[in-house]
């Protein structure tokens, strides 16, 4: 009995696929649009799919723009201006999720009576200024540009700049970059030595560059993290290598962020590591309205892709009634004519999905260099996402070919419309 | 005849006419939703970016140097300059009085919380010995008369977005207390000022909304001053406010002694992100180039008219917010315009490959027309009629669906809706016309080449 059927079976399969090939090759220009619909439908869709889960990591990558995203530092209980200090972590932060080095830079924050160099000895009053030594790891991705120079390589100060008489304290100034509120506070140019001062100790140090940074360094002056720590230490103790704040770029989503800084707390329960939020979560906002619209275009491409295709099928519809007409004479139900025809759609939409979606996967790497720079990583899972989405966009918008289940084979034949 | 010939062809077979019509309804409303939305997405993205918190910073000219780490000024009261909040009203009416988002005056002061004994029923006293902090003082939701009339909505919680507020922000007025006066029935009085507490000092101090608690400042002339306030939020900012306490602006004022001033001035500003002609310095500049750039809402030319409008002060650019927020907006903005380009791309194809189907369809009507002496100018004539009279009516519909579409969307992803403009909708008629017209040119084409007979013969 089965083996009976499974005989039947088999010229009716071959007979199946022979129909749907006549049927697509039948007439090619219309082959050519429909295909083309799908086909511009699957590239956008995909490229834009691809897009949005690049998008998250995209932002990220945007946003680290921004400079640090975390700071650590000791927790306080005075408002006084000297900082709780805590050993340099240097070799103790552990590395991102994908196990890259965080970058990093430890501040030390002071007090002092800066005053231009030479001046104190006129007994002329000091003006208070937050003095900020650093050093760090990966400097770049944690600062404003202009403030790194001291921290990654020191500027020597050509010798012609140097007063000719003996300079008292370190033999060779420290480099400071200052910054321009500051400058205009103490009245002294880039080229000018600058003395420092605390309660215990002095520093000599050499203004290589006025900076308007844009922001609260503005009102501060900058050198090398040593050169500061020289000047908290009090005679006969040496040991220290103490910072205020440690500041870090930690690179990932707001989630990744929120998971380090909870591995840090964990780590260092003595002090207050805390992201900065501002940035994250402005940065969660953002991408949110981003994949909104992506979402709202990838849905609006694939309804215009119905349409097209059922623009189409609409005018199959109309051809073919002479076919179905003559199919149900000689005995075919209307359900295997439809399948038939549901057959052909799916094909279709494989087809235009697998070209369409590959270009799209193309378009959409360009697309990252263009706009971004940097090329969207293509996401495998976008592609068959893509695909699917055609063939299923290909069978509903076959919907007008319905009307050819109420065909009726003899008035087709005696020609009525 | 002409006139009857594109009649007839519209009353005559009217369910085909509106399937096409609505084919090309529903593709120029998707490419209207698309315009529009983009049109007003680089807006509404500004606007998010606004999320980003202020990007110009007020100071008082004369000031001495601010000591300022991690946030926290640490001068005493008596130190540096103050700007006068009687000046505030006129940010609103600058030039780019609509770019400014929000803005908040600050004065910080280093203020001590007295030592204090709880004792509870049943459990030891506990004492919390005195300690210094930082108190803020600051607009919640300040409702601010404008010179021109309206008032204008403002406060911290504007300008730095991610500040949020377990409970709610303080109000700038405070509240009445009701008070019971015998024998008569009650009256209200002005209470205490409301505060809120960073979350770390409230963990630290044992702090709840609904308590109250006690801050002294120095005061200029006297030693110390007390001020009593009620907690109706406990802060979380991930900054160095979460140890601090911040009360409306005139209370501190009046607790510092420092009437009607501030120190610092935040203000969030749309902005157009810099190019290099926004980086040239406007001294430089000839007065053609000035106009220009005065006319652009670059941020520094915003800072500009915001230091002309107050007197004395210093007005700067947060340049690590600015310079972020500008390179971010546009490319963000360039990728939406491409996803703008796709959406009408695939919105023209799915138009012309309808009218070109409506075409295909009358091939024989084309036939009988040439059969009996049409030439293809006219022929190609009336369909292009009758087509363009389909895309100006289908392209109308559109538009106005596009509409209903694009505020769905728009609200739906930032929560408001894209004006209506003119500019889309001539657009989208030019549009709908130049497609239905290619797309109907081709079979058209084709056509011509057609010999009438064998298609008559039905073959």
């Amino acid at each position: 009995m089965s083996k009976a059927s499974a005989i039947s079976r088999t010229p009716n399969r071959k007979m199946f696929w022979r129909i749907v090939r006549h049927l697509l090759t039948a007439n090619r220009s219309r082959l050519f649009v429909i295909l083309l619909a799908l086909a511009a439908g699957a590239a956008i869709t995909a490229a834009l799919l691809n897009l949005q889960t690049d998008a998250r990591r995209r932002l990220s990558v945007e946003f680290r723009a921004f400079g640090a995203n975390v700071m650590m530092r000791g927790k306080s209980d005075s408002g006084s201006p000297n900082l709780p200090s805590t050993p340099r972590l240097d070799n103790e932060i552990p590395p991102s999720d994908d196990g890259q080095e965080v970058p990093r830079v430890g501040f030390l924050y002071l007090l002092v009576e800066a005053s231009p160099y030479g001046q104190a000895a006129l007994s002329r009053q000091g003006v208070a200024v937050i003095l900020a030594g650093l050093e760090g790891r990966n400097v770049r991705r944690v600062l404003p540009a202009r403030i790194l120079e001291v921290a990654e390589r020191p500027v020597a100060p050509s010798p012609g700049n140097l007063p000719s008489n003996e300079v008292s304290g370190p033999a060779r100034p420290s480099i400071c970059r200052v910054g321009q509120k500051a400058a205009a506070a103490l009245q002294i140019h880039a080229g000018q030595l600058i003395e420092l001062a605390n309660r215990t100790n002095r520093l000599v140090c050499f203004a290589s560059a006025i900076e308007e940074f844009g922001g609260p360094e503005d009102n501060q002056i900058f050198t090398d993290l040593f050169s500061v720590q020289q000047l908290t230490w009090d005679p006969g103790e040496y040991v220290v290598n103490n910072v205020s704040v440690i500041l870090l770029n930690v690179p990932g989503t707001p989630a990744q962020i929120v998971n380090y800084v909870a591995k840090l707390q964990k780590q260092f329960p003595d002090l207050d590591v805390h992201a900065i939020r501002q940035f994250s979560e402005a940065q969660g906002k953002i991408y949110s309205k981003i994949s909104g619209l992506l979402t709202a275009t990838v849905v609006l491409v694939l309804v215009l892709t119905a349409l097209c295709v059922m623009a189409a099928m609409t005018n199959v519809a109309m051809e073919r009634r002479n076919d179905v007409g003559l199919m149900k004479a000689i005995g075919g139900a209307t359900r295997r004519v439809l399948r038939l025809f549901l057959t052909e759609a799916a094909l279709l939409g494989l087809a235009g999905g697998l070209i369409g979606a590959a270009i799209g996967m193309a378009l959409s790497v360009w697309l990252g260099e263009a706009v971004f720079g940097i090329a969207a990583r293509p996401r495998l899972i976008v592609y068959p996402i893509s695909v699917a989405l055609t063939i299923i966009v290909a069978i509903i918008s076959s919907y007008p070919l319905r009307r050819l289940a109420s065909v009726r084979p003899a008035s087709v034949f005696r020609g009525e419309a | 005849m002409f006139l009857r010939l594109v009649a007839d062809s519209f009353t005559r077979r009217p369910r085909r006419k509106v399937l096409t019509g609505a084919a090309l309804a529903l593709g120029m409303a998707i490419a209207t939703a698309a315009l529009s939305v983009s049109l007003d997405v680089g807006d509404r993205l500004a606007q998010e970016f606004r999320s980003l918190g202020a990007n110009l910073v007020v100071t008082p000219q004369a000031d001495s140097l601010p000591l300022e780490i991690g946030g926290v000024d640490y001068r005493p009261v008596n130190a540096g300059a103050y700007l006068p909040d009687s000046d505030l009203p006129k940010l609103k009416t600058i030039f780019w009085h609509n770019n400014i988002v929000a803005f908040a005056p600050v004065l910080e002061v280093s203020a001590t919380l007295p030592n204090v004994t709880i004792s509870k029923y049943g459990s030891p006293q506990r004492s919390i010995p005195a300690m210094q902090i930082q108190l803020i003082g600051t607009w919640a939701d300040e409702h601010l008369q404008l010179p021109g009339g309206g008032t204008f909505v403002t406060g911290i919680a504007k300008t730095n977005p991610w500040f949020h507020a377990e409970g709610k922000w303080f109000s700038d007025e405070g509240h009445l207390e009701r008070i019971e006066v015998a024998p008569m029935g009650h009256t209200y009085l002005p209470g205490p000022p409301e505060c809120v507490v960073g979350e770390k000092l409230a963990a630290r101090r044992n702090l709840h909304v609904g308590e109250s608690v006690v801050v002294s400042a120095p005061k200029v002339e006297s030693p110390q001053n007390m001020q009593s306030c009620d907690i109706t939020g406990i802060l979380s900012s991930g900054g160095p406010e979460d140890d601090a306490l911040l009360m409306p602006l005139h209370n501190v004022q009046e607790l510092v002694n420092k009437p009607g001033q501030y120190r610092k001035l935040y203000v969030s500003a749309l902005t157009k992100p810099e190019d290099s002609f926004a980086k040239r310095d406007p001294k430089s500049m000839s007065a053609d180039e000035f106009e220009r750039w005065s006319c652009s809402p670059y941020v520094s030319s915003i800072a500009y008219s915001i230091q002309q409008a107050l007197p004395g002060s210093d007005v700067r650019v947060i340049r690590r917010v600015a310079e972020g927020e500008g390179s971010i907006l546009t490319h963000v903005r360039t990728l939406l315009w491409l996803v703008t380009f796709a959406a009408l791309l695939a919105a023209a194809l799915a138009v012309g490959a309808s009218s070109a189907a409506s075409v295909i369809e009358r091939r024989s009507e084309i036939a009988l027309m040439k059969a009996i002496g049409a030439g293809r100018g006219s022929v190609g004539f009336l369909l292009a009629a009758e087509q363009l009279l389909l895309a100006v009516v289908g392209g109308g519909i559109g538009y106005a669906l596009g509409i209903l579409l694009a505020r769905v969307v728009g609200q739906k992803i930032f929560g408001a809706a894209p004006e209506p403009s003119l500019l889309v909708f001539v657009i989208i008629l030019g549009l709908a016309a130049g497609v239905t017209m290619l797309g109907s040119a081709i079979p058209l084409r084709r056509a011509a080449r057609f010999q009438p007979a064998p298609i008559l013969r039905g073959e």
